[in-house]
């Protein structure tokens, strides 16, 4: 590798402006239970109040406290993004990697599969799943992941393949080394950056498919979710509430995802130079 | 290695259908438990026992699997989707009364990202570096950040509930008896935020892919060549780097269709636009799963039917093709 990643990471602007917004959504995504003034659980009989000290973004139509439901929601986000991107991202990498090196049938069977998920839109098998089994957070995670990680193995079967013919690696075969060995100690290292894209990318997507099925109404309705939050302020739009109740979700899911979107960016610009603004 | 693509792109639609078929015949006999129940309890048809029996009768769950199946890629081949007894009528016609207003939704923002997403692209790059550049791919990457669900949330607050300048649901004012161009002019203005909001989520895509691929070509030594002949910019701009810089774009689109259904689903039922997205938020909130099954059958059905298309005009668009293999 002979692009010192992180030096030019950091002179990126639009990269270190995403890492930013990311780092502070985090932080607040991590600390939610002691930054929550209130147990956002809680219902009082003090519905629809405005913005006051007491309830900094008032409360909704059941007493509940927005800002801490707010935060709380913001940590199921973080936490379903991160999940299904880790899992989808392992999958993709390992059968795409695999995939390239082996070859024949077995790379043939893989790479039509993902072909073939690729025409499915993912979120209406998500609704089918959630609408047979009505299943746990947990479940919808690993769904997700099932059906998304054919992007990540395709990019990555293809730059393999492109590596499998370089020197360096053609010696390491010719000394003997196994598939596994090449695998661990030349080729997923020098996928890094093509990994890195794969995992924002489908963080992205992850967040917004979360937010995107609490608001259609088909996730676990006891948890804090963006989405369940925009969906029932959305009823209640005649009161004028969309100030307090409706936007700060919309804003907080909107500041995640272009952070994501900045950040994908900007590895994509670094790694390859051709793009660059000169 | 003609031979061989051709085998390669007719294996991935069939195993697209086998993975339609499981979702919708295998994975609900698969089921633990009765499937019947498992599809109408929620809802808000009490399951007596003369319906249980003629449901079981109905999708043939008494005969062995192999004759359900065959029954039903027959019922399938016959364009007969199945029943929807929350809605009492035919899922197929359910799906035919709304699948009009998502082509047009779909088809018109499809136009109009492309035209601004391309002409966007050509100009940024051909001005790279500069500040128009610059600004205009901070802005995009701004816009790309904003998930559809909050532009159509916004919009609909802002121009609909707030200014009161569009109306805020349907696609067109029930009962109005309008004729002529004042129904058009009541379509236009339903259609419009729908519209807005579905364009202005892809045109990012769109401009971004359009703007690297550029970079790439305008580097070429033909476009190097073309300014020594002394053509007009937007000639070489427009008719020589921006009609090799466009080829990526066609063969995303088959990929973009699953993105931009996801798209359509979110703002449909947030303008409660009566297409096929909100057919499926109706579907989702009576848990009619026969319907839900029609649904996913058309959606992917046609994302197939537009990739076949798209390989079949790739040629025409890309003459290198037929060379290459």
């Amino acid at each position: 590798m002979h692009i010192r990643s992180l030096h030019q990471f950091k002179k990126n602007r639009i990269g270190m402006t995403g890492l930013a917004i990311l780092s502070f959504l985090l932080i607040t995504a991590v600390f939610a239970p002691v930054l929550a003034p209130h147990n956002p659980w809680d219902y009082s009989f003090n519905c629809f109040q405005s913005p006051s000290k007491e309830h900094l973004l008032g409360t909704n139509d059941i007493g509940y406290d927005i800002f801490s439901e707010l935060l709380w929601a913001l940590r199921t986000s973080v936490l379903f993004g991160i999940s299904v991107a880790a899992i989808a991202c392992t999958i993709g990498i390992l059968t795409g990697v695999s995939a390239a090196l082996v070859g024949g049938l077995y790379d043939a069977i893989i790479m039509r599969i993902a072909d073939a998920l690729l025409a499915i839109p993912s979120i209406l098998i998500l609704i089918l799943i959630a609408a047979y089994f009505m299943p746990s957070t947990f479940v919808l995670i690993i769904t997700l992941s099932l059906i998304t990680w054919q992007t990540v193995a395709r990019g990555i079967r293809a730059q393999t393949l492109s590596l499998k013919t370089k020197l360096h690696i053609k010696a390491a075969r010719n000394m003997g080394a196994s598939t596994f060995y090449i695998m661990h100690k030349h080729i997923i290292p020098e996928l890094f950056p093509l990994c890195a894209i794969g995992f924002v990318t489908k963080a992205r997507i992850a967040v917004f498919m979360e937010a995107g099925l609490a608001f259609l109404g088909i996730f676990d309705p006891t948890t804090k979710s963006l989405g369940i939050m925009m969906s029932y302020a959305m009823r209640y739009l005649y009161l004028d509430v969309w100030f307090n109740w409706l936007f700060p979700p919309v804003i907080s899911l909107s500041m995640l995802i272009i952070s994501l979107a900045f950040i994908a960016y900007a590895i994509e610009e670094i790694f390859d130079p051709r793009l660059k603004v000169r | 290695m003609m031979r061989s693509r051709k085998v390669k792109i007719v294996t991935v639609y069939l195993l697209t259908i086998f993975f339609l078929l499981f979702f919708n015949f295998l994975l609900p006999r698969l089921l633990p438990g009765d499937a019947i129940l498992a599809m109408y309890s929620g809802s808000e048809i009490l399951v007596t026992e003369e319906m249980y029996s003629e449901l079981v009768k109905l999708h043939g769950l008494d005969r062995p699997l192999h004759e359900q199946f065959i029954t039903y890629l027959i019922q399938l081949a016959h364009g007969d989707l199945g029943y929807s007894y929350i809605a009492h009528a035919s899922t197929t016609d359910l799906i035919m009364n709304a699948l009009p207003w998502t082509l047009l939704l779909v088809f018109t923002s499809f136009i109009l990202s492309a035209a601004s997403g391309i002409v966007l692209g050509v100009e940024s790059s051909w001005r790279r570096g500069g500040r128009i550049d610059k600004l205009l791919l901070v802005f995009m990457l701004l816009i790309d950040g904003i998930p559809s669900i909050a532009i159509g949330i916004l919009f609909l607050t802002i121009f609909s509930l707030y200014c009161g300048w569009f109306p805020t649901a349907g696609a067109v004012t029930p009962y109005s008896n309008l004729v002529g161009l004042a129904y058009l002019w009541d379509m236009l203005l339903h259609l419009a935020l729908p519209l807005a909001t579905l364009t202005l989520s892809q045109i990012p895509g769109d401009y971004l892919l359009i703007r690297n691929s550029m970079v790439l070509t305008i580097c070429e030594p033909f476009v190097l060549t073309a300014r020594a002949k002394g053509l007009k910019k937007y000639k070489i701009k427009y008719f020589h780097a921006a009609r090799n810089a466009i080829l990526p774009f066609f063969t995303r689109i088959g990929i973009r269709l699953a993105y931009v259904i996801t798209g359509v689903l979110f703002i449909e039922t947030i303008f409660a636009y009566p297409g096929l997205g909100l057919l499926t938020y109706e579907a989702i909130s009576n848990r009619d799963l026969p319907l839900m099954q029609g649904i996913l059958t058309v959606s992917v059905l046609l994302v197939l039917l537009i990739n076949i298309l798209i390989d079949l005009l790739y040629k025409k668009i890309d003459p290198r093709v037929e060379y290459a293999y």
